[in-house]
């Protein structure tokens, strides 16, 4: 990932999280909130891979703490994990597959609201785990309608790699 | 010797040779054990803000750090939400039509209502008054004269089942401390629970750890007002033999305890009592009430500063 790569990646992400706390948190359909940031770090880690994955996702995290006032990490924590493991899968598995995009974002709306419910858990915080459980499937409906056009741009932006930029630890006979 | 339709392909997967255990490179080696200490610095760091931040929620160098940061982002944010007000108001404005003439209706009659009542507040706020004098009556800070109103704008709002706050754009500079009340045209909204230099949250009436002393301004049965059902309150701790009517207000209670003075000055308007019910093995009666403050779509609100030392209640 080149220096004018992290900028724009950077750039992208902290508008999406500018518009994430600003304007989406708004959005209430069915108990579903659109999740921008999640959705432009999915398309970023596809695109980029598990560092960057990784890296950004923790600074979108920064960025939505700080501007919510809300606990320092706790984002950035679920953030990090979930651009690492979304960047492996578009390294390895999702390479080239036009589903990719799609079906991250809908393991990674899940996966992301369960991971905030464990550290809130965790932390001796208030859990709702049943709200959590009936806003997943709308956020995930209003996630997926983000994607096409986010991951567009992104896809823009971030021209995407090279076959020889990938990791190759799965190789391929024949 | 190979059959002759027996490709030299299928004979080397064929061939039971020994494959050897494919060795990655170094520099494979070396990349995937950049990519996994760069996860576990990054996750490390994240755990550690967590637990600083955890630890000391209201003060110390990170706390202030964000608070600055916070201040720094506000005119994005300030910005953005100027750019999605045409659409949100576009939608209030289309949202509104449908429901506009039937509330219409129900207004006029409201109207006519509480005009008779402010004739009979106005006559008995006089007397109550002339009385206080008479006695020489010694009170505590009164809502709305002895405060001044902070009125700023909403910058982010509550989302999610985790989130019943909201962030404000007025800070410690501009007066506010912690616990400050702060209201909407409406009715009481909740109190400052987070403060930065120009930014601050307010933990809305319908958080799980908000508590706010009430009354019911009728019967002046006292509760506490707890969160509730579907963006509903609860007066809460209301006896049994107590007399709460449907359609009553609750206000604030104020302090009554010169050692446990409270956060809200007596009076801000809570909401309506909508249902009241009770069981034979509850021990309190079951209140529901309506915040009159229309807690999800907040523009602005106004932080209640004290004009004058708080003294207690006689």
């Amino acid at each position: 990932m080149t220096i004018a790569d992290g900028l724009k990646a950077a750039a992208l992400l902290f508008v999406a999280a500018i518009i994430q706390v600003s304007i989406f948190t708004q959005v209430d359909i069915l108990h579903g909130v659109p999740q921008l940031v999640l959705v432009a770090l999915v398309a970023v880690s596809l695109l980029r891979g598990a560092v960057a994955g990784a890296t950004a996702g923790f600074f979108a995290g920064l960025v939505v703490d700080t501007a919510t006032l809300g606990t320092l990490g706790m984002t950035s924590l679920v953030l990090t994990v979930s651009g690492y493991c979304i960047g492996r899968y578009g390294e390895t598995t999702g390479r080239d597959r036009a589903h990719a995009p799609f079906l991250s974002v809908a393991v990674v709306t899940v996966l992301y609201s369960f991971g905030v419910l464990l550290v809130h858990f965790m932390l001796g915080e208030r859990a709702p785990a049943g709200d959590v459980a009936r806003s997943v499937l709308p956020t995930m409906v209003l996630n997926l309608i983000l994607t096409a056009p986010a991951y567009a741009l992104v896809r823009r932006l971030l021209r995407p790699r090279e076959r020889a930029d990938y990791a190759t630890e799965v190789q391929l006979l024949g | 010797m190979a059959p002759p339709n027996r490709s030299a392909r299928v004979a080397v997967l064929g061939s039971s040779l020994q494959r050897s255990k494919p060795n990655p490179s170094p520099s494979k080696q070396r990349s995937a054990m950049v990519r996994r200490a760069v996860l576990a610095i990054l996750v490390v760091v994240a755990l550690g803000l967590l637990t600083i931040s955890f630890r000391s929620p209201t003060s110390g160098v990170l706390h202030d750090a964000q608070g600055y940061g916070a201040s720094a982002l506000r005119p994005f944010q300030v910005a953005a939400e100027r750019v999605a007000r045409p659409f949100r108001d576009a939608y209030g404005y289309v949202s509104s039509l449908t429901t506009a003439k039937s509330e219409l209706k129900k207004y006029k009659q409201m109207a006519r209502d509480y005009r008779a009542e402010a004739l009979r507040n106005a006559a008995a706020v006089q007397q109550n008054g002339e009385l206080q004098k008479l006695m020489n009556f010694e009170s505590g800070p009164r809502y709305p004269q002895d405060y001044r109103a902070v009125n700023t704008a909403v910058v982010s709002f509550p989302s999610g089942p985790f989130a019943q706050q909201l962030e404000i754009d007025a800070g410690r500079n501009q007066g506010l401390r912690y616990n400050t009340p702060v209201v909407s045209a409406d009715g009481l909204v909740g109190r400052v629970t987070q403060l930065a230099p120009n930014t601050s949250v307010v933990t809305l009436l319908t958080d799980p750890e908000s508590a706010v002393p009430a009354r019911d301004l009728k019967t002046k049965v006292s509760g506490l007002i707890r969160h509730g059902q579907g963006g509903t309150l609860t007066l809460d701790r209301v006896p049994k033999t107590a007399i709460v009517n449907k359609g009553d207000w609750i206000v604030t209670r104020g302090t009554i305890e010169r050692r446990y003075p409270d956060e809200y000055p007596y009076g801000i308007p809570i909401g309506r009592v909508i249902s009241v019910g009770t069981s034979d093995i509850a021990s309190f009666l079951t209140v529901q009430v309506q915040p009159l403050a229309q807690l999800g779509s907040l523009d602005a609100v106004a932080a209640l500063i004290p004009t004058k030392r708080a003294r207690s209640h006689p």
